[in-house]
């Protein structure tokens, strides 16, 4: 199934994996959990960003095949990478979508509110506001906040205010999902973030089928498409 | 399936116009990290600035001026305070203290930002360089740095010591020229006294990697004139730095009109280095009831049944998350799960997890979740949360979370045995490193080679322990510097037992912890403690769950370890190599500890007692503790023993820096690198080394610790 959404390897310390490559010592032990340092330093600093499968129409057929639960697609274009999701938990109005290599997204109605596995992962947000504008196609001004970890592992919020507006109709058809759908833009700004556009395909039931949404520096960009409801 | 059809962003125009004007004026993440000048502080080439570096940033510099070569390490303490410690080798230099014409010297420098730069006033700031020590490079400074148009900053400032040195103009009293007890004391009888000059200089940066620096220095470098082979031809200096991707700096320069200077720095910051919350998988989601299944305690009516079910898909999947389950104990309203945390670093995660694979394996009316962490068997704490509460607010802020958890003490819970079966043996090989610095002869020696660790757990609380090492590469054997102490040698034998020791037991010890009364926790290791010492070690430490403040005591029964690090003892008599004089080192030392979070990230320890020696005093320890595993401080220790008696350095003092492995890795984990950087290691103010403290391991699983890793709750 999908590739494993590559890590953002500019900010490790390749110096210190080759070095300890360099060192050509070996470790072992009879603990589970032992960690030895050059091993779990070297693959993660030294691995290549895995080759871009680009998800075929094939494995989206044998997914959808598989399951009868909903399947989202997400892209990564900064990282080149792309998944296929099948939702795993309802909490609520939360949805959370995963692979087997554990990587989750969680949805609410369609908009991403938080990413887990991903590396530099959106850990919640403040949609509500956003989120009924956006399902009930309607322009409007609202404040929209997300939360990150920083490297020091201290929350992040950062506050939005974002301007709602409705554009074309347009017909969806993407895997199982066929659909009208209104597409809504979502342009936020915020003095402690870059500003961002995000895109909305909402149905009439105001479900969003697609969107690209913004998710952080990290992140950047992500593209979601729901193939099946 | 084709890639995703790009949305057009036909409308975002208008929509975006306002946020543009956000990107232009910057964000608070853009602060840039100064250019730093050859003593390892931002500055211009040798001259200090009145900048900052970004709160927290550590910074590596290699410095050379002419024959004077300059290794520092610099630390961002708070955004208006900074510290540098260096270590200088200045080369053809004539002093009686020079090994091959090399003068070796250590410093260290603090900076103080009085006012920040705004629109209309420059920064301002007030130096000491060399402060302690025999102050070399005593020098003192205020200076002003303004940032005139983008790119193009002035500074200027004045200089006393060796920063008044050249084309002074003015006298402010007498500054004395006598070096304070054995060096290695503040030297405040110097201070802003005696000559005064002015230095400056000019850097502009056309783009930002590329910076040109114009100074002129009040520095005459008399010393290195009288002494080595430097020719102080001209005030001025000039030349340009490069900064890479990494933000790394290079700088080369032609200075003083006669000689090249280069400058080198690798900057970090715990705070901003690594992968924003990690690499490792999600979590397991929470597991919500559905409506009205609370209520139904049909399941109690087999509750061993349930009980033993539980056990085996608990144990399953707190295993995913890499964590271990001790035991569960099960109620019809609340369970108790016993945990162990192998894997993550941040507490609050272990927690987080735990808290997450209780939602999906525990009957629906089990509304109170308790999590006990143990460390080495024993109760660190309960932490207390509601099930519905981790329902309605896996989505929400993590600090939702945390004000409806409850840390409190686990003594008096009755704990069941563990689920697995004692003993349990445990065993690694893996390559180690060591290494001594500041020696004259070889500044830095280092022994890479291999460990060999295994742990026998006999009942969950008693653990027999041990390390050998066996060197494969380096030169720790050959030091051969020999000097005289006028105390007991408890640590300045190092030197034999580096060349005796291979391979050597670092410890074997049978390590006994309790918990004898609420807030009370308790440690007894009796075997090889340490590389130097055998003995028997016994602590207390009275540390409430959530209190900032704890207390501990300590007394140790040692013996002087052989040199050949294996298992023969000998007396506490040393002999010193110089004088010949027998000295006896006392059989018991102690201390009382206490111990506070002041938040913000610092912490203070301060430990009052007996050191090896036979010296009373007191150790002060300062620290920076970053939520990730990161930690930089300092400490020093005042015995009642003389200067004379301490020699070189007068008193014990040295630098902490703790880094994690997950800053490497970016993956969770419990490892990390502790070093203690001491300029000297004499025998005064020495502490016996036990590893198996308890306050680390306690304050981890209490609330100070637990609070500040919360933003990985849900991670």
């Amino acid at each position: 199934m999908g590739t494993i959404l590559a890590m953002n390897l500019r900010t490790t310390f390749p110096r210190i994996g080759l070095l300890a490559l360099a060192s050509g010592l070996i470790g072992c032990s009879n603990d589970p959990y032992f960690e030895f340092p050059v091993q779990s330093i070297v693959p993660t600093s030294l691995r290549k960003q895995e080759p871009n499968s680009e998800i075929t129409p094939q494995a989206i057929v044998e997914t959808l095949s598989a399951t009868d639960l909903p399947v989202a697609f997400l892209g990564v274009p900064d990282r080149d990478s792309q998944v296929l999701l099948i939702r795993i938990e309802q909490n609520g109005p939360y949805e959370t979508f995963a692979n087997p290599e554990r990587q989750s997204v969680t949805m609410r109605h369609g908009m991403i509110t938080g990413t887990r596995g991903l590396s530099g992962d959106l850990m919640s947000t403040e949609e509500e506001a956003l989120l009924a504008l956006v399902r009930g196609r309607r322009a409007g001004q609202v404040t929209y906040i997300q939360r990150y970890l920083t490297p020091e592992d201290v929350t992040e919020v950062i506050t939005y205010r974002c301007g709602v507006e409705p554009d074309a109709t347009v017909d969806v058809s993407i895997g199982l999902v066929q659909d009208t759908a209104t597409e809504m833009v979502a342009a936020c700004e915020s003095a402690d973030g870059p500003p961002f556009v995000d895109y909305y395909k909402v149905s009439g039931s105001g479900e969003i089928l697609a969107s690209r949404q913004w998710l952080g520096e990290n992140l950047g960009y992500v593209a979601m498409q729901m193939l099946q409801r | 399936m084709a890639a995703v059809s790009a949305h057009r962003a036909k409308r975002a125009g208008a929509l975006a116009t306002a946020g543009t004007v956000v990107l232009l004026t910057g964000s608070a993440q853009s602060e840039t990290i100064p250019s730093y000048n050859t003593y390892g502080s931002p500055g211009l080439i040798d001259m200090p600035s009145a900048e900052m570096a970004p709160d927290a940033t550590i910074g590596l510099t290699y410095g050379r001026i002419g024959d004077s070569n300059r290794g520092s390490f610099s630390f961002q303490i708070t955004p208006w305070l900074s510290g540098t410690f260096r270590y200088t080798g200045i080369e053809n230099f004539d002093h009686p203290a020079s090994v091959d014409g090399v003068y070796y010297d250590r410093s260290f420098d603090v900076r103080v930002q009085l006012l920040r730069e705004t629109r209309l006033r420059p920064a301002v700031a007030i130096g000491l360089q060399d402060f302690v020590g025999t102050g070399l490079y005593g020098g003192e400074y205020v200076v002003a740095t303004k940032t005139l148009a983008p790119g193009l900053k002035v500074t200027g400032g004045l200089g006393w010591g060796r920063l008044g040195s050249y084309n002074s103009f003015t006298t402010i009293g007498d500054r004395s020229e006598v070096v304070l007890g054995e060096g290695g004391v503040p030297t405040y009888d110097r201070w802003f006294r005696g000559d005064v000059a002015a230095f400056g200089g000019i850097s502009w940066s056309p783009n930002d990697k590329l910076t040109f620096e114009l100074e002129y220095s009040s520095d005459d470098y008399t010393l290195e004139s009288e002494r080595g082979g430097f020719k102080h031809e001209s005030p001025y200096s000039f030349g340009a730095q490069y900064r890479f991707d990494n933000n790394a700096q290079l700088g080369l320069y032609y200075a003083y009109g006669d000689t090249l200077g280069v400058q080198l720095t690798f900057p970090t910051n715990p705070k901003t280095s690594g992968i924003p919350g990690g690499v490792e998988v999600a979590g397991v989601p929470v597991k919500r009831r559905a409506a009205g299944s609370a209520s139904d305690l049909g399941w109690t009516t087999d509750l061993e049944g349930t009980e033993r079910s539980l056990e085996q898909r608990m144990t399953t999947n707190l295993a995913r998350e890499q964590l271990e389950l001790v035991n569960v104990e099960l109620g019809p309203r609340s369970a108790t799960v016993w945990l162990r945390n192998p894997t993550y670093g941040a507490p609050a995660q272990a927690i987080g997890r735990t808290a997450r694979v209780m939602t999906r394996t525990l009957p629906a009316s089990v509304e109170e979740f308790v999590i006990v962490p143990t460390e080495n068997g024993i109760p660190m704490s309960a932490v207390t949360m509601k099930r519905s509460d981790l329902e309605a607010l896996e989505n929400d802020a993590a600090v939702e979370m945390l004000a409806r958890t409850s840390i409190s003490d686990a003594y008096g819970r009755r704990t069941p045995e563990d689920l697995v079966t004692f003993p349990r043996f445990s065993w690694e090989v893996a390559p180690y490193f060591d290494y001594s610095g500041f020696d004259p002869d070889m500044p830095l020696r280092i022994d890479v080679g291999a460990r060999a660790a295994a742990s026998y757990e006999i009942r969950r609380n008693i653990v027999l322990s041990g390390e050998i090492r066996k060197r494969v590469i380096g030169n720790l054997d050959e030091i051969s510097r020999e000097s005289e102490s006028l105390l007991p040698r408890v640590r300045t034998d190092y030197r034999l037992y580096a060349k005796e020791g291979d391979p050597f037991i670092r410890y074997l010890t049978l390590d006994l912890y309790g918990r004898p009364a609420p807030d009370l926790y308790s440690r007894v290791s009796v075997g090889y403690l340490e590389r130097m010492y055998a003995g028997v070690s016994g602590e207390v430490l009275w540390k409430p769950a959530d209190s900032r403040l704890a207390f501990g005591a300590e007394l140790n029964y040692v013996r002087r370890r052989a040199f050949d690090g294996m298992f023969g003892l000998e007396e506490n008599v040393t002999v010193d190599p110089v004088s010949g004089i027998e000295r006896e080192i006392p059989d018991v030392n102690g201390h009382v500890s206490g111990y506070y979070a002041f938040g913000n990230g610092f912490h203070g320890q301060v430990d009052v007692g007996r050191y090896l020696a036979g010296d009373y005093g007191a150790t002060f320890t300062l620290t920076r503790d970053f939520a990730n595993g990161w930690s930089v401080g300092a400490f020093a220790t005042f015995t009642d023993v003389t200067e004379e008696e301490f020699g070189e350095g007068s008193f014990d003092k040295g630098i902490l820096l703790t880094i994690p492995l997950s800053a490497g890795t970016s993956r969770p984990s419990r490892t990390a690198s502790r070093q203690t950087i001491r300029s000297l290691q004499r025998d005064g103010g020495a502490r016996l080394d036990v590893s198996s403290r308890l306050y680390d391991q306690v304050r981890t699983w209490h609330e100070p610790d637990v609070s500040n890793t919360w933003g990985r709750f849900w991670r």
